[in-house]
């Protein structure tokens, strides 16, 4: 039996599996055996010859039989078999384009879902249910925000000071609360300068007259740490900066 | 060599982004340079409005993540995924247009903000300009999807699969860059979840789209394993987008979101020794040596693993507030744009002879520039990240001794430690700049005087 299978294998160039499960699902159909079905199509005898198919079926046969010899009749049958075989095979590598498509919108929606509108609306939620839930700032703070988040001050420094041990030992930890659109944007992710979080709280920072001369002509302060001049600005857009960045502390409490 | 205005079909456009991506890749090192150089030497040369680190920084980014990423999608799309579909893609002057949107809209974002700083938001993206990205974002999605449901092929090859993940995940990142920012927990939410979306998941995805063409045909390999790319896919697709909230442990974020993403980094193991070994037994079946480029593919896999491995390593807890929030984050994104990058000049230069029909000389250029990005990009991850490291412990060393160096006073003793790393990094750029320049003239040289081969014959039919 198993030497048949293999044979016929061998012999439509198809996997072993699929021969013995197509010639179960022949011998099914036509009523013979599965050792018929596979002695057919190794070359023996003709399986639509030996059945009692119905007889629908049994009409076209029997016309092809009484027109053409015995052994090209067989080569028909054996050639539909092998085109049925082959069509079986396409169709089980056929992958399905809508289901992998469903599978990445579903990964998709499922990271949009969890691991952004929830937590999102969660701290929403956390925030309303505080007392005190939010940061009131005057016009000329709000200004000097806008400033700073045009600068892109927050590409270098922080106003993020976390649980962990290295920012609490002398920061206050920032809390979260709502605020305006530029006063969220300036908390920063990546401290590559110092973290400004307390920055009105602390000597020298907590000094207009420094903060000026340092943000227009840095290297006149501290030769040795890079920062950039801001001597560009207007002298408006400078004080709105200065009055922003000595709000810092304030914000934070 | 002849580029025709309007092409029929994507090998025809596929010669459009060949030609565009070194041009790019120049802008992009120029920008880094240029970023590097006013970070380092901020009060010694004049700033402006323009010329200021704050600016260049945005820039750059731009540059990098939206410019040379969009034309990256769009050649690995108009060459890899038609392979997919076995027939000319369905609606192609719409997709033509949106292609050309897609690269066009991230050019206009770039030359909008010399003009416009003041709608710089957190992504730095023009606002008006955002929602025509979001626009034409959903226009490739929704093709994207449109050509897969209505593919002749039987299978999806891998890397159509890896790079429809990847639009489906730069939409997402789009879409969020939209989000409101009304608490303060919104800003690290988004910058976070965008940060993974787009410089992780989209930019490694269309990685390992090109990987996984490069490390097959060309080689004459096959592909080892497919239920192991299939794990490396649905492992990176599930897992990636979640690993960038641990850098943000301790701050106002939910707790257990930075737990989890603490325990999905971990599982990051899992999909990429899926593709470590498919990639290992897969180059062990190839029959051909490929050309002088394949080795620069190979390149770029290690530091595609070595970035997996450090974003995985940095998981620990006890590690997470010595990188948390430092130049190591700078680390991953660099690690991952740079092995696309790598990725995409290999393929590049095998696409040339294919669509151009003029062989490359590997000369002694080609070996330089070969051998330049291979010594000079792990110097560049190996230098920032000793910068993320020291800044950790020098934070913590610091906060122990009473001496803080996370504030102003105390900022001399960190700078001490990094400043040196800084300066190294601005000369790595200079010379990464170089490299480009050079990479430039080669692609120039092999299509305007390359020897003439046979150009490659790609099978469409919608009959």
């Amino acid at each position: 039996m198993s030497d048949l299978v293999n044979k016929v294998a061998e012999l439509l160039n198809a996997p072993v599996d699929l021969v013995q499960r197509s010639a179960e699902a022949r011998a099914q159909a036509s009523g013979v055996s599965v050792d018929d079905v596979l002695n057919s199509w190794a070359g023996g005898e003709s399986v639509a010859a030996s059945s009692a198919p119905a007889a629908k079926e049994e009409a076209p046969v029997e016309e092809v039989k009484e027109e053409a010899p015995e052994e090209l009749v067989e080569e028909i049958e054996a050639q539909e078999v092998v085109e049925e075989i082959v069509e079986e095979v396409i169709e089980l590598k056929k992958e399905s384009s809508l289901a992998f498509v469903s599978g990445v919108l579903l990964i998709g929606i499922f990271t949009f879902v969890f691991a952004f509108v929830i937590p999102k609306n969660q701290s929403i939620s956390a925030v309303e249910s505080s007392l005190n839930n939010s940061v009131n700032v005057s016009s000329e703070v709000l200004k000097g925000a806008e400033i700073y988040g045009e600068l892109n001050c927050q590409s270098c420094h922080t106003q993020n000071v976390r649980t962990l041990i290295p920012d609490t030992q002398n920061g206050k930890v920032l809390k979260n609360k709502y605020a305006n659109e530029a006063l969220i944007r300036n908390v920063g992710t990546i401290r590559l300068g110092p973290d400004l979080s307390t920055n009105a709280t602390r000597e020298p920072t907590n000094n207009s007259q420094w903060l000026r001369r340092y943000l227009t002509d840095s290297s006149s302060v501290n030769r040795d740490i890079p920062h950039p001049n801001y001597g560009f600005l207007d002298d408006s857009d400078l004080e709105y900066l200065v009055t922003y960045l000595l709000s810092l502390g304030e914000i934070n409490e | 060599m002849k580029l025709k205005l309007i092409p029929k079909n994507e090998q025809e456009l596929s010669k459009l982004f060949v030609l565009i991506f070194p041009l790019i890749v120049l802008l992009a090192s120029f920008t880094s340079f240029l970023k590097d150089a006013y970070f380092t030497f901020a009060n010694l040369i004049p700033n402006n409005k323009i010329f200021n680190y704050g600016f260049l920084d945005i820039l750059n980014n731009q540059v990098i993540y939206g410019l040379l990423f969009a034309t990256c999608i769009c050649l690995s799309f108009t060459y890899l995924f038609s392979k997919s579909l076995g027939r000319i893609a369905v609606l192609f002057p719409l997709l033509f247009l949106t292609l050309l949107g897609l690269v066009g809209t991230e050019f206009l974002d770039i030359i909008f903000s010399f003009f416009y700083q003041d709608g710089i938001n957190l992504t730095g993206s023009n606002s008006l300009l955002i929602i025509l990205k979001v626009l034409v974002g959903f226009g490739l999605f929704g093709l994207a999807t449109l050509n897969l449901l209505a593919k002749k092929e039987n299978s999806i090859f891998a890397s159509a699969q890896f790079i429809y993940g990847a639009i489906v995940f730069y939409f997402i990142s789009l879409l969020i860059s939209r989000s409101e920012l009304i608490v303060f927990t919104d800003s690290l939410m988004i910058s976070s979840l965008h940060t993974s979306s787009l410089k992780y998941v989209a930019v490694s995805f269309i990685f390992l789209a090109v990987v996984h063409f490069l490390m097959t045909k060309p080689l004459g390999a096959t592909l080892f394993n497919k239920t192991l790319t299939a794990i490396s896919f649905w492992g990176f697709l599930f897992l990636l987008p979640w690993t960038n909230f641990k850098y943000y442990f301790g701050s106002v974020m939910p707790n257990w979101l930075e737990n989890v993403s603490i325990y999905l980094s971990l599982s990051l193991l899992i999909p990429l020794l899926a593709f470590s070994v498919n990639y290992v037994k897969t180059i062990q079946t190839k029959e051909d040596e490929g050309n002088k480029s394949s080795s620069l593919m190979s390149f770029s896999v290690v530091i595609f693993l070595i970035t997996n491995l450090l974003h995985i390593i940095s998981s620990f807890e006890n590690i997470l507030p010595l990188v948390g929030l430092t130049n190591f984050q700078n680390v991953i994104n660099q690690g991952y744009i740079g092995s696309l990058v790598l990725a995409m000049i290999s393929f590049v230069y095998y696409l040339i002879p294919k669509l151009f029909g003029r062989s490359v000389k590997y000369s002694r250029l080609e070996d330089l520039i070969f051998s330049g990005f291979k010594f000079l990009y792990p110097v560049l991850l190996i230098n920032n990240f000793l910068i993320g490291v020291n800044s950790g412990y020098s934070w913590n060393a610091g906060a122990n001794t009473g001496s803080p160096t996370i504030y102003g006073e105390g900022f001399n003793i960190l700078w001490g430690v990094v400043g040196i790393n800084y300066s190294t990094n601005t000369f790595i750029s200079l010379l990464l700049m170089a490299l480009s320049f050079l990479f430039f003239v080669s692609v120039a040289r092999s299509i305007s005087s390359g020897d003439v081969t046979t150009v490659e014959e790609m099978v469409f039919s919608n009959e």
